[in-house]
């Protein structure tokens, strides 16, 4: 099946960037909580407070994010963003001044 | 949606973190990936050092994933599921164990017709003489009494692969055939149970140590979508019909190959699932006509 086909099923990716207060030891446990229920749902670390998951459809990207919303800490600024694969694909990323690779997609099949 | 697709062929400790899947290498113990366990389909498990904790086996199971082991010769040997991949379970099965007989047979008759088809499609597709199949399904009858079936095999067998005979353990390509085959089985068993049916009770196969049967029916259509993908395998590469790793690769692609169902193209994967949710129907009476893929 050509990529072109795979993409007729929008593959989507949900991003989550969140900044959230760390000052009392109630605050930190609500976002280390925050973070663990993001992991246990299958997001990756991208950078700090930036987490990204490869979603296989639009409605399975709608699931994923549903389920972020319904873990929100309290306290705190949450942002969950949508977007198609292209658009993911046409991100240009850095390492100080050196550009480096796009993650890419996740493979249907992966052998280890 | 389609699910994931993961090959363990390497030493390996499997285990549970926050439920991802963790494929650990066992030497350096170095994390080589994590895949979240709500996306996986099928994890074939190929190597006799692999390690996998029971945790990972109960998680894995709730989420019906088909759980492949492979034996010396990297062939599936075993498979798991889980008891019941369907809420309406208990419903469903009724309607399957009250299933008349005509009922069945009229099924099988579908099934082997679609299934002559499909191999017809394939022999047209790679430009050679296909004009007995096309008979042969105009002449299948309820039940296959005639058994057009395996007249059609012997038939289509002979002209795909040049002096080739189909057996289990006979000669290349029969072991890439084989390892497509329980990939398939594995695929429509995973569909079937999560469909709420029993896959041990067969429209056709009765065989008494078969735990499988009517995966094995259900499968038939869809065996001609493994040829293709081995013959255009074997046709590549010629002279190379060891089962390695790339073979298997190639031969694990069957998840997403294309086919034709109630006139959408659609993901094998995607494809069985339709199948077996007519099925269903089927047997309760809201439809007469399984759905099943077509080959063009």
């Amino acid at each position: 099946m050509s990529v072109n086909r795979f993409s007729a099923y929008r593959i989507m990716w949900v991003f989550v960037f969140f900044d959230l207060p760390t000052e009392t030891k109630r605050e930190r446990k609500a976002a280390s909580l925050f973070r663990k229920k993001l992991i246990a749902d299958g997001f990756t670390m991208f950078q700090f407070s930036i987490y990204l998951r490869h979603c296989p459809s639009r409605e399975n990207a709608k699931v994923h994010t549903k389920r972020v919303k319904r873990s929100l800490p309290k306290h705190g600024k949450v942002c969950i963003l949508e977007i198609t694969d292209k658009q993911f694909g046409n991100m240009e990323l850095f390492h100080g001044i050196k550009e480096v690779d796009v993650p890419q997609p996740t493979q249907q099949l992966q052998l280890f | 949606m389609i699910k994931r697709t993961i090959y363990i062929g390497k030493p390996s400790y499997l285990k549970l973190k926050q439920k991802q899947l963790v494929v650990q290498e066992v030497e350096t113990k170095l994390i080589k990936g994590t895949v979240p366990i709500e996306d996986i389909a099928l994890l074939m498990l190929d190597h006799y050092q692999i390690t996998i904790s029971n945790q990972l086996l109960i998680q894995l199971q709730g989420n019906n994933v088909a759980v492949v082991s492979c034996d010396e010769h990297h062939l599936p040997f075993g498979m798991m599921l889980p008891l019941y991949g369907h809420s309406e379970y208990s419903e469903r099965i009724k309607y399957q164990l009250v299933a008349s007989e005509p009922l069945k047979k009229q099924l099988w008759k579908q099934t082997v017709e679609q299934k002559i088809a499909n191999q017809e499609a394939l022999l047209v597709l790679n430009n050679k003489v296909s004009e007995p199949l096309a008979e042969y399904k105009l002449t299948v009858k309820s039940g296959d009494t005639t058994n057009r079936e395996g007249m059609a095999a012997q038939y289509y067998w002979k002209h795909l692969f040049n002096n080739f005979s189909r057996q289990r353990f006979g000669e290349a390509p029969n072991n890439l055939l084989n390892f497509g085959y329980a990939v398939l089985r594995s695929i429509v068993a995973r569909a079937l149970v999560s469909s709420g049916m029993l896959p041990v009770l067969g429209l056709f196969h009765k065989n008494k140590y078969n735990a499988y049967c009517l995966a094995d029916d259900i499968m038939e259509p869809y065996r001609p979508f493994v040829d293709k993908l081995v013959y255009n395998y074997v046709n590549g590469f010629r002279d190379h019909f060891e089962l390695t790793k790339q073979a298997k690769a190639h031969i694990l692609t069957i998840a997403t190959q294309d086919v034709l169902i109630d006139g959408v193209v659609r993901p094998l994967f995607v494809a069985v699932t339709t199948t077996t949710a007519s099925l269903y129907k089927c047997f309760t009476g809201e439809l007469r006509q399984i759905k099943y893929p077509e080959l063009d």
